[in-house]
């Protein structure tokens, strides 16, 4: 026999212990709660997609496509394979255009996972928190995600929160001046995203009369609208097609500063993501990144739907969990409820005692997880005497639990 | 001891030759000994192997050294991209590419693509960007598909010359191949296998540079397919698929009890698309194992195969519209599970004797059959599992390369020669006519029940009425 085991768990994926679901749980419910008072409505899309939702050109680039778990489903003897869900955007699309697309504006959110392959050893599960926007809704959609998600972020409390802005155009405006292909434009794309700058010296030799302006472009993040400005001066004149990108840019950035916040801008943001068309953005607390996003015009046209406009964003639940400050303690029970002796009898009056008291809104437990009680103790027995109450100091509620054993006596 | 894997089939002699070369001959090997186990002259031991399973071997660390054709090894790469294989030196013999080839200029809207590599089949799809695709794994006569049961082929050809033969049309080249030495990575990082590894280096002759190509091999994918989407065009005629291997005496035995004449197809050469003296049918030869799936998409009406390929397919795909019609009573064998050195007598017994001495260690379940080893061993809760999927020259697998084998046997005497162990023999095969649950219909329904009756006169006699 071969491959002897030290653990079970499957490689890449992580088990969640009360503590951490505890975290996840406080994310979720500052996501969902922020969401809905912005008027969002939740879904939740299958994990098991079809394969070909995600492989036309423009959705996902060859890189994540060679991570995702596809496979025959039991039922796949057409030889059509299915996927893992390895993105919800698509996943979120493919539900507007088959369910959803009448024209009007569509204002969604989610949590689920996403799957994908990894081989350094990251969790090949990544929960997310994530927020579609599809329908017209001009550049102020762009700027009601940026700051719902920024009032998410709020309600979390997180240190040192920063927004980073791109525009998909913008790289691929300069790329396509550059005179490269479609497919040689994303290779160039995500070198450029693992920081190869040697990118940036290809273009220019292709397009020498930009070379100063380039390195403003690649080398340099910039700090609000004057980096935008300076950007077009320096560009837009010898690439009339990145005009449209830097006014898109600008509406986004002047009015989160006309609110008091300080977006950075960078050339180059979304990894390996094709479908994203405008506006990019990425969160970052304390250094770590917690969020990314982006508009997506064509995306529901390739997904079969009618082409619509739609942006989103997602929250990386991972990093928030070790990100968020530690949350109170789940309260101890008030108080154990046990049976006096081994008779059914006897169980069944500790569990309608315990039936009883959280009907009364006090927290009991029936089974305590060590010999140290947090709280007091009742006994409970088939006969007299029938209720025994061992107070605890800690037990605050314990008037409201004699009241309800006394309630409890006189219903015998 | 050092474990050595060695292939059977076009790259024996080559290799044979090698290993000649390097002093380390292997006579019976080298004269195409059946036996499958040769001791190497340092202690070690080498086994033969069908050439495709020999990078699985050596992934698995059953074997330290393998010898196969680079399209085996990228066939795992792309399925497995963490595999332990380290490919080792090109060997310079066995050449061969994997091309992409038509028959025609039009396909599905969902191309189909057939091959033998199918894990290659798909990257090249997902690289190509199509946008909908189907990929047919089977495991041989690929070029026999297009163009009526499929749209593109992926299959190993010396040269272009060599696909048009098959009257398909060579659309590019994804690989070239040869012969290469394979270790494991394990096996490299902590064991001494200098003296192995010296020789057979020593007697490598250094291979030709290929023309065209620079470097070390890796896949080519073309920008597009010259093919444009074509309508589905209703058929006119009933298609049957009958086996090659050995099924084929006893399909050919049918086939003549119902008075049937299938002419090509009784002889010595493999005919593709032979002749049929049944009006409004036409036949194609493709093999056994790939027939459900064939006839689950309706690219054939009938086939004739084993009832083991049946249940292969039907535990891998319960909804699969399949369904035998006749059996036919011939190429009788059960399938069983076969295991060596094991004390129990019943699979919950053999299952307790090596989780008693490896509580947490995979059991590793051999076989060509691999859907119905895996079913077997969630069935007969194995707990922990790894299924090894064998091509055959499966003698000896147990107990080195496996715990339990999944094989067909008949008499069990080669069993028995061997001092193995049947456990249980679970399933009886005897070979079948299938079809589609949904039956043709218009005229076609006539010509389709006709010659199912004509295939049920030509079955034998149920055991009991023969006495048996």
């Amino acid at each position: 026999m071969s491959g002897l085991a030290s653990t079970q768990l499957a490689r890449g994926m992580r088990d969640l212990l009360p503590e951490e679901m505890a975290r996840v749980r406080r994310v979720e419910s500052a996501f969902s709660q922020t969401c809905r008072a912005w008027g969002y409505g939740e879904i939740r899309t299958p994990v098991i997609e079809p394969l070909h939702l995600f492989t036309a050109a423009g959705t996902l680039s060859p890189q994540t496509l060679d991570r995702v778990y596809s496979f025959l489903d039991w039922d796949g003897w057409s030889g059509e394979r299915v996927v893992l869900r390895p993105d919800s955007t698509i996943a979120a699309a493919r539900l507007y255009a088959e369910r959803l697309d009448g024209g009007r504006i569509a204002k969604l959110f989610y949590s689920q996972p996403v799957l994908r392959f990894t081989d350094d050893g990251s969790s090949r599960e990544e929960w997310q928190c994530g927020v579609e926007l599809i329908g017209d809704t001009g550049r102020a959609g762009d700027v009601e995600l940026v700051s719902l998600a920024l009032e998410a972020l709020a309600a979390l409390a997180l240190p040192d929160v920063q927004v980073r802005l791109s525009h998909a155009g913008i790289v691929r405006g300069v790329l396509a001046a550059a005179g490269l292909a479609p497919e040689e434009q994303s290779a160039a794309y995500d070198r450029l995203l693992d920081g190869d700058l040697a990118v940036a010296d290809e273009v220019e030799a292709r397009l020498p009369q930009l070379a100063a302006p380039l390195r403003l472009l690649f080398e340099i993040e910039g700090e609000g609208s004057g980096y935008i400005a300076n950007l077009r001066a320096a560009l837009a004149g010898a690439v009339p097609a990145l005009a449209v990108p830097f006014d898109e840019l600008a509406f986004v950035v002047e009015s989160l500063e006309a609110r008091g916040l300080a977006p950075r801008i960078a050339a180059v943001l979304a990894r390996r993501f094709e479908y994203y068309s405008g506006i990019v953005m990425g969160f970052q607390s304390a250094g770590r990144r917690i969020g990314a996003g982006g508009r997506y015009d064509e995306l529901i046209g390739l997904v079969g739907g009618t082409r619509v406009p739609a942006s989103g964003f997602a929250l990386f639940v991972p990093p928030l969990i070790d990100l968020i400050a530690a949350g109170p303690a789940d309260a101890a029970p008030a108080l154990t409820v046990e049976a006096a002796s081994a008779t059914p009898r006897a169980a069944a009056a500790a569990y309608e005692a315990a039936r009883a008291l959280r009907a009364a809104g006090i927290d009991v437990e029936t089974i305590a997880p060590s010999a140290v009680r947090a709280g007091g103790r009742l006994r409970c027995a088939d006969a007299p005497p029938r209720y025994v109450l061992e107070r605890d100091g800690a037990a605050a509620a314990f008037e409201r639990i004699t009241d309800v054993v006394a309630a409890l006596e006189r219903a015998r | 001891m050092i474990r050595v894997a060695l292939p059977t089939g076009d790259l024996r002699g080559d290799a044979a030759a090698l290993l000649d070369a390097a002093g380390a001959g292997i006579p019976d090997y080298a004269a195409g000994s059946r036996a499958l186990r040769f001791p190497l002259a340092d202690g070690g031991v080498a086994r033969v192997f069908r050439e495709k399973d020999i990078p699985v071997q050596v992934a698995l660390g059953n074997y330290d050294l393998g010898i196969c054709g680079l399209m085996w090894v990228e066939e795992l790469t792309q399925r497995f991209p963490r595999h332990d294989v380290v490919r080792l030196r090109d060997l310079g013999f066995g050449a061969t590419s994997l091309w992409l080839a038509a028959a025609a200029d039009t396909c599905d809207a969902s191309l189909r693509i057939v091959s033998e590599y199918g894990s290659i089949a798909v990257t090249v799809a997902r690289r190509m960007r199509l946008p909908r695709y189907r990929v047919f794994p089977v495991l041989g006569a690929a070029d026999a598909y297009p163009p009526e049961d499929a749209d593109v082929v992926l299959v190993a050809a010396g040269d272009a010359a060599e696909v048009e033969a098959h009257g398909l049309r060579p659309l590019w080249r994804v690989l070239d191949s040869s012969a290469w030495l394979i270790g494991n990575r394990r096996s490299l990082a902590a064991k001494d296998l200098s003296g192995v590894l010296a020789r057979l280096l020593a007697g490598v002759v250094p291979p030709a540079v290929r023309p065209g190509r620079d470097g070390a091999p890796s896949l080519s994918v073309p920008p597009a397919l010259p093919l444009r989407p074509a309508a589905v065009r209703p058929r006119s005629v009933l298609r049957l698929a009958l086996p090659d291997g050995h099924q084929q005496p006893d399909a050919v035995a049918v086939l003549d009890a119902a008075g049937i004449r299938v002419r090509g197809y009784d002889e010595g050469n493999i005919v593709r698309r032979p002749q049929i003296d049944v009006d409004g049918v036409e036949v194609k030869v493709i093999r056994p194992q790939d027939m459900a799936q064939q006839v689950a998409l309706g690219q054939f009406d009938l086939a004739i195969t084993g009832r083991d390929w049946l249940f292969d397919h039907l535990v891998r795909f319960p909804s699969s519209p399949v369904e035998q019609v006749v059996d036919l009573g011939r190429c009788r064998y059960g399938l069983a599970a076969i295991v060596r050195d094991v004390r129990a007598d019943t699979v919950a017994g053999a299952v307790r004797e090596w989780r008693a001495r490896a509580p947490l260690a995979s059991i590793r379940v051999a076989s060509e059959y691999a859907n119905i080893a895996d079913h077997f061993a969630r069935e007969r809760h194995l707990g922990r599992y790894s299924v090894i999927p064998i091509a055959g020259a499966s003698e000896g697998f147990v107990p080195d390369d496996a715990e339990i084998l999944i094989e067909g046997i008949d008499t069990g005497s080669s069993v028995r020669a061997n001092r193995l162990t049947v456990l249980e023999r679970f399933f009886e095969s005897t070979n079948c006519v299938i079809a589609n649950r949904e039956r043709p219909r218009g005229p076609l329904r006539a010509v389709f029940d006709a010659l199912a009756a004509r295939l049920q006169a030509g079955a034998l006699a149920p055991a009991a009425a023969r006495g048996a």
